[in-house]
């Protein structure tokens, strides 16, 4: 009973953290249930795939309402996200445990820097969109395929960028147990140059089916235990809940920096795991 | 430059982006309904669970046997509705891009309901490759 408690209390906290700095719980979970309750690395990112894909589609359907995703967009890149995650997931069960462990670590690192560069810049430094001498824009004629992937004051551009980087965010996704937001975001922002609300919603609505694709093969290769994941699950979708409810009433600057120093400890932490 | 609008083209720019817009509601509702329903019997495999006792990292399970489920669930076991919530945790994604093809073959996107059909051949190949090497 403790630990039932223990795992919902987790996932509680690992939705609401996430939930109020803007990432997916799969950086928070993967940690907990390996350093906390003494996981193996797999077991822990099949667990996380579930979490990562009932946040998602929660979150998804808010964002399709509000008509902040795009919906084609989306559904072009999740072919190769999914492709990627297939890709990912048959890897995820070849590699021994300490090298998963280390590429978390990296993946720890990258993000608490890059939730530093976003807690001490002043502005958002993205291209313009609208910029008509955009050299890419302009070199890409708007066919029709092109023309319904656009929305409203912008259209992705370096969609061969896009493609790549999308199979790369469903490898990322199915070997550490994350939503991929990591990779996906600044890729439809920076390169594609989707304004980052609609590439953040875009994202999230992507989530749900690049992690279903890699879950199915930890599913099938008993690779997730229902018995963990389901308190798990609960935890943070009660945990997602609250926090967006009060994100808009705290101020997450220092929260944030906070965040950085847990994530930087818990990236030594896994290294020290991966050199064994 | 910008390209003279003329009232028929803006009736029908008008009357996609409601299409649009109806695709995209529609969807919401499947993925609201999705998670309701796997959050749901998650929630009711855990609190059977909790009435069982036990810590759940002892207890070891047999892999996923979907023949197993309706016999767990109405012996109330955790084990049922849990796997259960799992399926239905995977599937909701999956019911999102089937209702799209719907959806964009409806408003005679030919391309994007390919797209869609791509995305679950994708899955499907996910489910034949993990059940051929899970052996």
């Amino acid at each position: 009973m403790t630990v039932l408690l223990l795992l919902a209390g987790g996932g509680f906290g690992a939705g609401v953290f996430g939930s109020l700095l803007g990432l997916g719980g799969g950086i928070l979970i993967v940690p907990l249930l390996t350093f906390g309750f003494g996981l193996d690395f797999r077991a822990a990112v099949g667990v996380s795939l579930v979490c990562v894909i009932v946040t998602s589609s929660a979150a998804a359907g808010v964002y399709l309402e509000r008509h902040l995703a795009n919906l084609r967009l989306g559904m072009l890149l999740e072919v190769f996200t999914a492709s990627g995650a297939l890709i990912g997931g048959l890897i995820a069960f070849l590699l021994p445990d300490r090298v998963l462990a280390g590429l978390f670590a990296l993946l720890l690192v990258y993000t608490a820097a890059t939730m530093l560069r976003r807690a001490t810049s002043a502005g958002d430094a993205s291209p313009s969109i609208e910029d008509p001498d955009d050299a890419a824009g302009a070199a890409q004629a708007p066919g029709p395929f092109r023309a319904a992937l656009a929305g409203p004051g912008y259209r992705p551009v370096r969609l061969g960028a896009g493609i790549g980087g999308s199979v790369f965010a469903g490898v990322v996704s199915a070997l550490l147990g994350v939503g991929g937001g990591i990779v996906k975001v600044p890729l439809m922002h920076l390169v594609m140059r989707v304004p980052l609300k609609v590439a953040t919603a875009t994202s999230n609505l992507m989530i749900g089916v690049t992690a279903s694709a890699s879950a199915i093969v930890y599913l099938l290769r008993d690779g997730i235990n229902p018995l963990v994941a389901g308190p798990t699950a609960v935890g943070v979708f009660a945990g997602a809940m609250v926090g967006s409810r009060v994100a808009q009433r705290i101020d997450v600057r220092l929260l944030r920096l906070l965040f950085v120093a847990v994530l930087a400890l818990t990236a030594v932490q896994m290294t020290l795991r991966a050199l064994g | 430059m910008t390209a003279p609008v003329t009232a028929s083209g803006a009736m029908s720019a008008g009357t996609a982006a409601s299409r649009s817009a109806r695709v995209d509601r529609s969807i919401a509702r499947i993925l609201r309904a999705g998670t309701l329903v796997s959050i749901g019997l998650l929630a009711v495999g855990v609190a059977l669970l909790a009435i069982a006792g036990g810590s759940p990292l002892e207890r070891t399970l047999p892999g996923l046997d979907p023949a197993r489920i309706p016999a767990d669930i109405l012996a109330l076991r955790p084990e049922g509705f849990l796997w259960l919530g799992l399926l239905a945790t995977l599937a909701t994604p999956l019911l999102r891009v089937a209702a799209a093809v719907v959806g964009f073959l409806g408003a005679g996107e030919r391309r994007m309901a390919g797209l869609g059909v791509a995305v679950l051949i994708v899955i499907t190949l996910a489910v034949v490759v993990a059940q051929r090497t899970a052996a």
